[in-house]
């Protein structure tokens, strides 16, 4: 990074941490700051909270900040890994079938929860949602993987062909879902696959932080390679890169870190696909600055959305995902439009 | 310095029972969330409705709920906008979502209170009587289980000058397109009520599934069909509602018994299921 880029670099981790205290500081219930300060002093010493908002401050708003601002970051570094893997602008993480395998897991729960062994029931607790979620969103991306090299050279016109095909199979198991579940379930399927973040707590916080610091940092070694196979398969391969092996680690990678996400806070879309596109326009798609770029950018892209998503309808609250695709489609389309972003991606098809 | 540490103790102790004072479920200032929809109601029924101060989504009866400040739907709510509403206690029937919520609320010592019952009109009476104890209003709670027991007993000596069990069907018509919502022949609310009204439910062979075809609903040819407010407002009048596939060649389209109810009035029993009873008897067995 030149010394420009490194300031804009420092001003988006500005524009983050305040972005991340603002979201601290505003939700349904007010929190003063002392409250906080005396929050955290009582956690430190392991004390109980002192009063409700302090409790508020420390159970819930904060986990759930985290969990934004991870998830975000998480989803937009996979938005970039996918978009560099395929060398195709229009691709996300949802492509691959991952977010519609997690939805279907999701829905099996949703609808037919109370027919699972109770011992399952009794081993996974609150956690059989994740863990259903989770493993739909494996096997989908799976089938898309292994489906789409029967073909003799694996190509990635074929994974996105059998991306589409996998999403639909997972859709249309969804929608059968739906069909038999009573009209609550239904509801809870559809609210499920536009995510929220309001479940958040400790033990998610650490789990996805832990998967999203490894990914992020593997992710970081992908940077050179992926600048290579910018050039195409082929000519990648003549640069001495192992182009399939790249493949299956980023995709292994991309999958595990994306289904943990889904699993927590269900679908959120348009995340991996606008901030990789916003940032390549301002800083040009050498991966080695895209990664780091997109990953603080999509952690204030999602903590913004979660503090409109709790606070326009306090006391209640909208899924996210309708205010990332709301806001993000409008400004995705201005972009096109004004800036030519198409024109400017650098990214070659195939 | 024990001294002194002792009186620290003291005032310590003295603010944690400062910070939130537990209310008795029977004071005036009693701040209620609901987040059930028949709990909602069976409060305002009791007269408690002055101390909810904020219901779930669903909450539509009675027409003051829907003024009530929402916390979200019952399935998808979250727990800061419920404390935000700073309530003494929380009432739900065990079905909210997501699960991780209750946890949430109990961990920061909200109170929470599960009331379950009112899919059979006993239970729904047990729940009155349980909820008039617990919220300090039990003579209200004998009023409405009276008045209920009352409606009952004159549906049953109109019924008795009836003779006929025709078939009823209950459709919820129109919530997605052409979509016909079958809501009697799944042994819910809706069946318990057509049968104390003296009919019988309609029978189709639908498996299980809630949405039905035009051909299944012809097929199970009810003589009455119950049309869900949704539905009958949607299609304007008993004449068009006729003119549905399916429906059009039913017993109930020829012989014109169609007729209108509110949805919500069938899916749960309540305080005025007695009422609700009395007037789907008055339909389906008209006054000669």
């Amino acid at each position: 990074m030149n010394n420009k880029e490194l300031i804009l670099f420092y001003c988006f981790i500005a524009i983050l941490i305040s972005t991340a205290f603002i979201a601290i500081a505003v939700g349904a219930v007010p929190i003063s700051f002392m409250d906080m300060i005396h929050s955290i002093k009582h956690w430190m010493n392991g004390e109980e909270s002192g009063s409700i908002y302090e409790g508020v401050f420390i159970q819930l708003r904060l986990p759930r900040v985290l969990l934004c601002g991870m998830s975000g970051a998480i989803l937009a570094v996979s938005g970039v890994l996918m978009q560099g893997l395929f060398r195709n602008p229009i691709v996300e993480p949802g492509l691959t079938g991952t977010s519609a395998g997690a939805a279907f897991g999701a829905s099996i729960v949703f609808v037919i929860s109370t027919g699972l062994p109770i011992a399952l029931q009794n081993i996974t607790g609150i956690f059989i949602l994740p863990l259903f979620a989770f493993i739909g969103g494996l096997i989908a991306t799976y089938m898309v993987y292994s489906l789409s090299q029967n073909s003799k050279q694996s190509s990635v016109t074929a994974l996105l062909l059998t991306g589409i095909a996998v999403n639909a199979v997972a859709l249309s198991g969804i929608g059968f879902m739906s069909y038999i579940a009573r009209d609550p379930q239904a509801r809870s399927i559809t609210f499920w696959n536009l995510g929220t973040f309001s479940g958040a707590s400790w033990l998610q916080v650490f789990i996805v932080g832990i998967i999203g610091i490894v990914s992020l940092l593997f992710s970081f070694r992908f940077a050179k390679d992926l600048n290579i196979l910018q050039l195409g398969d082929e000519e990648a391969g003549y640069l001495g890169l192992n182009a399939q092996q790249l493949k299956k680690r980023v995709l292994l990678l991309n999958t595990i870190a994306v289904s943990v996400v889904t699993a927590f806070t269900g679908v959120i879309g348009f995340v991996g696909l606008i901030v990789p596109h916003i940032m390549r326009m301002i800083i040009g798609s050498n991966h080695k600055k895209l990664l780091p770029f997109s990953m603080i950018t999509g952690s204030i892209f999602l903590l913004l959305a979660d503090i409109m998503a709790r606070t326009i309808a306090a006391p209640a609250e909208l899924p996210i995902g309708i205010i990332t695709s709301v806001i993000g489609a409008p400004i995705f389309i201005i972009l096109l439009k004004k800036i030519g972003l198409l024109n400017q991606t650098g990214v070659k098809n195939d | 310095m024990q001294k002194i540490s002792f009186v620290l103790l003291l005032v310590f102790l003295a603010s944690c029972g400062l910070s939130k004072k537990e209310k008795k479920p029977d004071s005036a200032d009693l701040r209620i969330v609901s987040v059930s929809k028949h709990l909602t109601e069976i409060l305002f029924a009791l007269g408690k409705g002055h101390n909810i101060v904020a219901c779930d989504l669903t909450s539509s009866y009675p027409d003051s709920a829907k003024m009530l400040p929402k916390v979200g739907y019952h399935r998808a709510l979250n727990a800061e906008g419920i404390i935000s509403m700073n309530p003494d206690i929380v009432i739900h029937s065990n079905d909210i979502g997501p699960l991780t919520v209750l946890p949430q609320l109990e961990k920061l010592g909200l109170k929470t209170m599960a009331f379950k019952g009112a899919n059979t009109l006993d239970s729904a009476k047990m729940l009155i009587s349980a909820l008039g104890a617990y919220f300090g209003v039990p003579q209200n709670a004998v009023t409405i289980n009276n008045k209920i027991d009352a409606d009952m007993l004159t549906v049953a000596k109109e019924r008795a000058l009836h003779s006929d069990t025709p078939s009823v069907m209950i459709i919820h018509y129109g919530q997605a397109n052409n979509v016909f919502f079958v809501m009697s022949g799944r042994k819910g609310a809706g069946d318990q009520m057509i049968e104390s009204a003296g009919a019988k439910v309609a029978k189709y062979d639908a498996k299980g599934a809630r949405q039905i075809s035009a051909e299944a609903v012809a097929l199970a040819n009810p003589d009455i069909i119950i049309a869900t407010d949704f539905g009958f407002d949607k299609m304007g009048s008993a004449e068009n509602f006729k003119s549905i596939p399916g429906v059009a060649l039913t017993n109930a389209a020829k012989n014109n018994r169609i007729y209108r109810f509110e949805e919500h009035d069938l899916v749960y029993f309540g305080p005025r299921s007695g009422e609700n009873i009395l007037k789907l008897m008055q339909l389906i067995h008209p006054k000669k």
